[in-house]
């Protein structure tokens, strides 16, 4: 797996280009980790990531307040659900209306490595962001060689 | 309203125009409302703050642009991806009704809010019919 930095040193431009394309990547060919997600074309969709810490799950939520947002942990899964409602509408009519409105709710299977207890969320400008540390005995350890 | 069940609406990406920077942007998905004295249109734009996007009205087009922060996908890896990120861009053509001096814009959870009062003359009037 590569690890790409994606650095404020970097040409944004660039930086931009080269996270399109291992997204992408990502989409064509999912690293065989089996997440149980019901599928692609659910509300809200979802990326998932991974760095040296654990995962990082993300999921585009826009127009939903964060406090309407439950997530859940059940054994080594995780659902997030809540309910996007629009404003509503009052004595006027729609031009165009391609938002919607309703329920949802998501699931996925996280590897046994990961601590769900430890698990933190944050949403901002309508990106859920949920991290979720690898358990102490699976993060990478240094080990010193003693001289003999 | 019984429960409904959301389903993705998937990026469409801008490809009609000639691009101006590399990279995919997407169009913003975007309900238009109109009300007696006013528009409203709301444009779905996650990830992107108030500081990082633009709204510009000239010669009756509607431009709104936002850029996505970088920053939140350092030392990542993609393990499974649903959605690509990227900049969006969209553009309306409105007619002369709208007051280009009194648009306000907010952004709330991602999402870009704006409110176009429709200039005096645009405004409906109920006309009275006299009886002769």
């Amino acid at each position: 797996m590569t690890l790409f930095r994606f650095g404020s040193d970097l040409d944004p431009v660039n930086s931009l280009l080269r996270l399109q394309r291992e997204m992408e990547r990502a989409f064509e060919h999912p690293l065989g980790i089996d997440l149980g997600l019901s599928g692609r074309g659910v509300f809200p969709p979802v990326n998932v990531f991974s760095d040296r810490e654990g995962y990082v799950v993300r999921l585009e939520v826009p127009g939903i307040d964060p406090a309407h947002i439950n997530i859940e942990t059940h054994g080594r899964t995780l659902t997030v659900s809540g309910k996007r409602e629009l404003k509503p509408a009052e004595g006027g009519s729609f031009h165009r209306r391609e938002r919607n409105e309703g329920q949802f709710s998501r699931s996925i299977q996280l590897p046994q490595d990961l601590d769900l207890e430890h698990a933190d969320a944050a949403c901002k400008h309508g990106v859920l962001t949920i991290r979720v540390p690898k358990r102490e005995e699976a993060k990478p350890r240094q080990i010193t060689v003693k001289a003999a | 309203m019984t429960a409904q069940e959301l389903s993705v609406r998937n990026k469409q990406e801008v490809t009609r125009e000639e691009p101006t920077r590399p990279g995919r942007t997407y169009m913003p998905d975007v309900d238009i409302y109109e009300t007696g004295d006013r528009l409203w249109l709301w444009a779905d734009m996650p990830g992107v703050d108030e500081q990082s996007v633009q709204v510009n009205l000239v010669n009756g087009v509607l431009t709104l642009s936002g850029q996505v922060s970088l920053k939140d996908y350092e030392n990542l890896a993609p393990v499974y991806t649903e959605y690509n990120v990227g900049n969006y861009v969209r553009r309306f053509t409105l007619s002369d009704t709208i007051d280009p001096n009194r648009i306000t814009a907010r952004m709330t959870n991602g999402v870009l809010e704006l409110e176009l009062p429709k200039a005096e003359r645009a405004k409906p009037r109920k006309i009275d019919v006299a009886v002769s």
